[in-house]
């Protein structure tokens, strides 16, 4: 089948979800009013709650959730073959995926701008906000687990990555520098600074890493975990506009020059799909259900969504009329995303073990090959292209994972600082967030952790479709739409842990298939997700019981029909 | 009713300014709505940052000059009342950041 088609089909399913399903759903069932108050409005502080412009806002909000997520999780779901992927993709986005970001957003909005822990606790129960909380935590952990092994595999397999990811450092802190304290115009940093990491990535090309450090250092994956985690420790202990913002935000012109002229080279070039349309119902990672619908999260349905749409857009809402464009639109729009990550592993290999072989150094080994080729339609050399790609991936990646530990940072403070002082320090809780990271990232087989975090993030979708459909059975409104995908994410994604875990625990290390470093990993990776599978069991359970006392409370109050 | 004058209730006002600004707002022109979206990518998120972190700094200033409003007398009474007039326009906003709920998806988004 050829790209374009591929292409087109993705816009067709866009148009009809977003122009039919989305607004019949928006103004018959959730009744958007113009006219009501958004929080935003009433609660304006200038800070969070700001009434914002949706142009600002679909930004935002595309910014926020289009990471690494929507292309790694295509590049590896494609060994079941290009045809169940492109399905779930379409599928899972039409009926599940604009449903979760737009209802989180929609909820949030309709509940005074409420975060998730306080939504949970309003229309749940407060052990489900307690469960959700520590839930958060190993959610991040994996996250930063899986990330992580994008980081240090594309560093590895891609040598001119690692000197572009070091200008790309310079070049972010010098613009804050230059934002923040040398108070220069916004538009010469971005050029400066914009120009120095371009410049990292020619000299990457010119002067690979194994050239300056040689081949045992530059393939070695504890030097590039250590730098990763490094990195990740000065975004997290240094003042956030010093390093992690403007670092992010010279990336995100890197990455949105890549993508926009990556997708014209499609379009010019529109390849036929090479790999096979379907190749076996199990594959070593596990048959295509459960596995498939958690290893595509991001660009099908991803959790991570519901946390951006209700604590950071439905603050900023300006009018109910504009969730539907910015929660559902753009969910749209990362579904074009995934197809794109999706066409350049289907086509660019001449053959599956071609693909196999590319893979086995990474995903980010995956993109940059495909990248190159499609940025060559362009005009730009393939060896420049392919180093393009390696740093757009690492960026998407480490960008993520910097923030993210800042946040376990965060959180370690919250939930250990009642057993210690100490972590209330944050060089403590970020050495607590690192070490863990780097376990996981240096003994566990990264399509597993991939594998987990893809069940992590849709078990936090699970409970946002929960919170949607409680709150609609709540307000007496219909609940079907949310109610159904609820169901299905949540026995999908049970289904993946158990999976996950039996393989990890019983086949691997039970059994004593693994030793050494990768017993610690296979261990670790397999309570986590028994941990995950119960969090999610118990959140089921009281979101039953939640149900039950919504109906009973309705019965009651229905006017007598005598 | 004088002629000529039309009376409106607030709700009618309301709507009118709504439909004013909406009918405005649709008038953006497509660079100015590819430059929001490239700020709404690109910087968005650090400006958003930039305010949490003012917003702090300025809840612990409220917190040490007006602290006797929450019990806890940091200032003497003569200097707060001093630093009052400065203050009051913030009084608001601050006790609704201070009282609202709060958790870690609040740090993420």
């Amino acid at each position: 089948m050829n790209s374009i088609f591929v292409l087109i089909l993705g816009f067709v399913v866009a148009f009809i979800g977003y122009r039919f399903y989305a607004k019949y759903i928006d103004s018959k069932i959730i009744q958007a009013d113009p006219k009501r108050a958004t929080p935003a409005k009433m609660y304006m502080d200038g800070v969070e709650f700001m009434p914002t412009s949706r142009n600002i806002l679909y930004g935002y909000q595309f910014k926020s959730i289009a990471g690494a997520g929507p292309i790694i999780g295509p590049i590896i779901a494609i060994q079941w073959g290009w045809l169940p992927a492109i399905l779930w993709i379409l599928l899972g986005t039409f009926f599940i995926g604009w449903v979760h970001d737009y209802g989180s957003a929609m909820i949030s909005m309709r509940n005074e701008g409420a975060s998730f822990g306080g939504l949970s606790h309003r229309l749940i129960s407060p052990r489900a906000r307690v469960l959700l909380l520590s839930f958060i935590y190993f959610y991040l952990l994996l996250i930063v687990g899986a990330f992580g092994n994008v980081v240090v595999s594309t560093a590895v397999a891609l040598k001119a990555a690692p000197m572009a990811w070091l200008f790309l450092t310079i070049a972010g802190v010098l613009a804050g520098q230059m934002i923040y304290r040398w108070k220069k115009d916004i538009i010469l940093t971005t050029v400066v600074t914009v120009g120095i990491a371009m410049l990292g990535i020619v000299l990457g090309t010119q002067v690979p890493s194994d050239s300056i450090l040689g081949a045992s250092v530059a393939n070695s994956r504890w030097v590039w975990a250590i730098a990763a985690f490094v990195f990740c420790y000065f975004a997290s202990v240094l003042p956030i506009w010093r390093f992690s913002l403007p670092i992010n935000y010279v990336a995100s012109y890197i990455v949105f020059l890549g993508l926009f002229f990556g997708i014209i080279g499609i379009f010019i070039l529109h390849p036929d799909f090479t790999l096979p349309a379907v190749t076996q119902f199990s594959i070593p990672i596990g048959p295509v259900w459960p596995i498939m619908f958690v290893t595509i999260a991001c660009g099908a349905i991803s959790g991570w969504h519901s946390i951006v749409s209700s604590s950071g857009t439905a603050r900023q809402l300006e009018s109910e009329m504009d969730a539907r464009p910015v929660g559902a639109g753009i969910m749209f729009l990362e579904m074009m995303l995934a197809l794109f990550a999706l066409i350049i592993a289907g086509t660019i290999f001449s053959s599956a073990g071609e693909y196999s072989a590319a893979l086995a150094k990474g995903p980010g080994a995956v993109f940059a090959a495909g990248v190159g080729k499609f940025l060559s339609a362009v005009g730009m050399p393939l060896e420049y292209g392919r180093a393009y790609g390696s740093v757009m991936m690492i960026i998407l990646a480490v960008t993520i994972m910097q923030l993210v530990v800042r946040f376990m940072r965060v959180a370690t403070a919250e939930l250990l600082s009642d057993v210690s002082p100490v972590f209330k320090n944050p060089h403590i809780g970020t050495i607590v967030a690192s070490i863990l990271g780097l376990i996981l990232v240096m003994t566990g087989w990264w399509q597993y952790l991939w594998v987990l975090f893809g069940g992590a993030n849709q078990l936090m979708a699970s409970l946002a479709l929960l919170l949607i459909s409680a709150w609609l059975v709540s307000d007496g409104r219909s609940a079907a739409w949310a109610f159904y995908p609820m169901i299905f994410m949540f026995v999908t994604t049970i289904a993946a842990l158990l999976y996950t875990s039996y393989n990890l625990l019983v086949v691997k290390v039970l059994s004593g298939a693994v030793k050494g470093e990768a017993l610690i990993g296979n261990t670790l990776m397999g309570l986590v997700a028994l941990f995950l599978v119960v969090a999610a069991l118990i959140l089921a359970w009281e979101g039953y019981k939640a149900f039950r006392r919504f109906r009973a409370i309705r019965a009651q109050a229905a006017p007598s029909k005598a | 009713m004088k002629p000529g004058l039309i009376r409106i209730t607030p709700r009618q006002c309301h709507q009118y300014v709504t439909e004013l600004v909406m009918s405005e707002k649709d008038k953006v022109g497509f660079f100015q709505s590819v430059k929001e979206f490239v700020y709404g990518v690109a910087a968005h998120d650090s400006a958003r940052f930039a305010l949490k972190t003012r917003a702090s700094m300025e809840h612990l200033f409220i917190l040490i000059t007006m602290g006797d409003m929450l019990g806890v007398p940091i200032l003497p009474p003569y200097y707060s009342l001093r630093l009052l007039p400065y203050v009051v326009p913030q009084i608001s906003t601050w006790k609704r950041r201070m009282m609202r709920e709060k958790d870690l998806t609040d740090a993420l988004a």
